[in-house]
């Protein structure tokens, strides 16, 4: 049985990228699309400490702490733009939200 | 000296001003205003003229603004011809404030009018007193708006309408000529100073014929002189009164005073074109005149060709003689034109001459008076036309034999114009219903006639001025008195008189129908004056076919090049940008997300790949 090598956990946080990512691209739900940036940052995170422990140095893993700290800020600000939004817009789908589309 | 001067020349326009801003509505307290100032006007410049010991020269000078090392002074320079003029504007214009009580009675916008002829007499006085060119230009342009101003006094009609604008754009187009001349002066003498340019002049070199006639230029718009003597009789579209004043007496008249006041500058040449250009001016003006059916249109013309002798004057190197005829001439064609407004007035504004007839008993003081003016332009002896036109004459018969004859014909055509003038309006029957309910105007209107008729009548024996009026004149008049001829150029003149007489009375004596006799009688001559010789059908001619299309043309250029080309051109390209640009704006938050993560990546890969290597 092959060992878990960094390589794999690259190609793990690769994958939750492109999840991410795509999600936020082709999502319609504007909950989905915070989610979906979510995880973009969870791989990003992940490739982040894969590297901090192949490295051997702290560099990589105090990124992630500073990651997770602004994404927790940024959820609470995003979900409560969204819920604000909502309550306005009655809707949180992107699909409405075009207002200076020309 | 200078509280004076300056009082003088602010006191019309304080009245002006107060017109405009308070008296729009008060008629009759604007026009005793007016008249009010005419008065104080005469008495500060009887002030200036007789404050000094004759021969004394008064100037006082401040800088009005400086553009680094250019200083533009403001500044008096009241010496002999000013004085003459100061004389000349202040009185007349004094008396012809007077008659336009009497004539504007009943006028609508009185305040308009009299507000106006302050302003006028502001401009003119600035004119007069000036003491370098680039003041004279700003108060030219001043005289030029008051006189706009007053052509369309009946502004509802339309040819007092056409008419103002047509004097305002003829003369922009001398003034142009004047100001390319001053600038021209500046250029080369580096002042614009009266007394330093003669101080400079000295040296003959500096000055040239170009220089000279460009200056002329302004003479040529303002004295209507050929080639822009077109807007003048137009002119007559204003009240009889302004047409006195500025269209006879004052106003053209700067135009010869412009020309005493750089006389110095002249060349030997632009000196005989300006003569002969005044001499055709006589003679073509005179002709003219000889078919004019409107009363003011013959003093018009008159005033032409009166002006025409000026430049003679000038041009034969008489300016002395130039200022003399203006003096007498703003006398007796003043006279003329109120008297001619009298009669306008009588008649309820009907002025065709062959609508008058016999008002010689309904308006006795008017028809006398008018006579003693027509007696004088025509040179009668011992009037004062007879002195300053004789002057004239005898100068260019000594001077310059062309001129005298151009002149001489001239003045036979001004006897024959004024006495038919005199016979058809006042001689035989009256021969419509106007003015057979014609009568005598009130004492407004008679009281300057009288007084103009009296210098009209002494006005040329200098010997009775006091002397700083006429010291000006007087090495002129001596140096032609000193010519010879004289016995020879008084027959002349007597012939050239009576002839006009005799030829005035033989075709207009006595007759009954409302038809030009010399219609009948020599119809190719008739219809050759009647068409003034076609200058404004040349004028027409050149600004519709061929200034139009040109102007058509750039227009088109312009068109096609700035705003085609350049301007929207220019903003074609920015908005070819715009619609790339726009087209991002989908409202979908899918796109903007992927431009962003496409931009991302293309930073990303450019600094990869050309980022500088750390």
């Amino acid at each position: 049985m092959e060992s878990i090598t960094p390589t794999h956990y690259l190609v793990l946080s690769l994958i939750l990228f492109s999840i991410g990512f795509f999600g936020v691209l082709l999502r319609r739900n504007l909950l989905l699309v915070l989610m979906s940036l979510e995880l973009m940052l969870n791989g990003i995170n992940l490739a982040l400490v894969n590297f901090s422990r192949t490295a051997l140095n702290l560099d990589g893993s105090i990124f992630v702490f500073f990651i997770m700290t602004v994404a927790a800020a940024e959820v609470a600000v995003g979900l409560a733009l969204l819920v604000a939004l909502y309550k306005k817009r009655k809707s949180v789908f992107t699909d409405d939200m075009n207002l200076i589309a020309n | 000296m200078i509280q004076v001067a300056l009082s003088l020349l602010f006191l019309p326009f304080i009245s002006a001003a107060v017109t405009l801003c308070f008296l729009r509505k008060h008629g009759n307290i604007a026009a005793l205003l007016s008249v009010a100032t005419a008065g104080g006007i005469l008495a500060f410049s009887s002030f200036l003229i007789f404050g000094g010991e004759e021969g004394s020269i008064f100037t006082w000078s401040t800088t009005w603004f400086a553009l680094s090392d250019m200083h533009l002074e403001f500044g008096f320079l009241v010496d002999s011809p000013a004085k003459t003029l100061l004389f000349v504007v202040s009185f007349i214009g004094l008396l012809i404030h007077i008659f336009s009580l009497g004539y504007m009675a009943d006028d609508e916008a009185k305040s308009r009018y009299f507000g106006g002829l302050s302003i006028f007499m502001f401009s003119m006085i600035g004119i007069t007193l000036a003491d370098n060119l680039i003041m004279i230009f700003v108060f030219w342009e001043l005289v030029g708006f008051s006189s706009y101003l007053l052509i369309a006094h009946y502004f509802k009609t339309d040819d007092a309408a056409k008419a103002s604008r047509k004097a305002f754009i003829v003369n922009r187009v001398g003034d142009f000529g004047f100001l390319l001349g001053i600038i021209f002066t500046y250029w080369i003498f580096g002042t614009v100073n009266l007394q330093e340019l003669e101080a400079a002049s000295l040296d003959p070199t500096l000055t040239s014929t170009l220089l000279c006639l460009l200056l002329a230029c302004g003479f040529i718009g303002k004295s209507a002189q050929f080639p822009l003597h077109v807007w003048l009789p137009d002119a007559m579209a204003g009240p009889t009164p302004v047409s006195a004043l500025i269209h006879a007496a004052t106003m053209v008249a700067a135009g010869v005073f412009l020309l005493i006041r750089i006389d110095f500058l002249f060349t030997a040449e632009a000196l005989k074109l300006v003569g002969l250009l005044g001499a055709v001016m006589g003679l073509y003006a005179g002709f003219c005149a000889l078919t004019q059916r409107d009363i003011k249109k013959v003093l018009a013309y008159s005033t032409l060709s009166q002006l025409g002798y000026m430049a003679a004057a000038f041009g034969l190197g008489l300016p002395g003689i130039a200022l003399f005829h203006l003096m007498t001439h703003a006398f007796f064609k003043a006279l003329m034109f109120l008297g001619s407004g009298s009669v306008i007035h009588a008649c309820h504004h009907e002025q065709d001459i062959f609508a008058y007839g016999g008002l010689l008993k309904k308006m006795p003081i008017t028809a006398y008076t008018f006579l003693v003016g027509v007696l004088a332009i025509s040179g009668v002896h011992f009037l004062s036309g007879y002195f300053s036109k004789d002057a004239i004459l005898l100068g260019a018969y000594n001077l310059d034999f062309v001129i005298f004859l151009i002149l001489y014909v001239g003045a036979i055509l001004t006897s024959v114009y004024m006495f038919r003038l005199y016979f058809l309006t006042f001689c035989g029957e009256a021969r419509s219903k106007s003015s057979s309910a014609a009568h005598e105007s009130t004492i407004f209107m008679t009281a300057p006639l009288l007084v103009l008729g009296f210098l009209s009548v002494v006005g040329g024996f200098v010997a009775l001025y006091p002397i700083q009026i006429v010291e000006f004149l007087l090495p002129d008049i001596e140096r032609v008195a000193n010519m010879p001829n004289h016995l020879w150029m008084n027959i002349l003149g007597l012939f050239a008189w009576v002839g006009g007489l005799s030829i005035a009375w033989k075709i207009y004596g006595n007759i009954t129908s409302t038809e030009d006799p010399l219609s009948e009688k020599s119809p190719t001559l008739f219809n050759l004056s009647r068409s003034k010789l076609f200058f404004d059908e040349i004028y027409s001619f050149y600004i519709q076919r061929i200034q139009d299309p040109f102007f058509r043309f750039l227009e088109i250029m312009e068109l096609l090049f700035i705003s085609g080309l350049m301007v929207r051109g220019s903003a074609g390209v920015a908005a070819l940008f715009a619609l790339l640009g726009k087209s991002f704006y989908s409202g979908k938050i899918h796109s903007y997300s992927f431009w962003f993560v496409i931009g991302t990546i293309g930073f990303l890969t450019y600094s990869i790949l050309f980022g500088a290597n750390s």
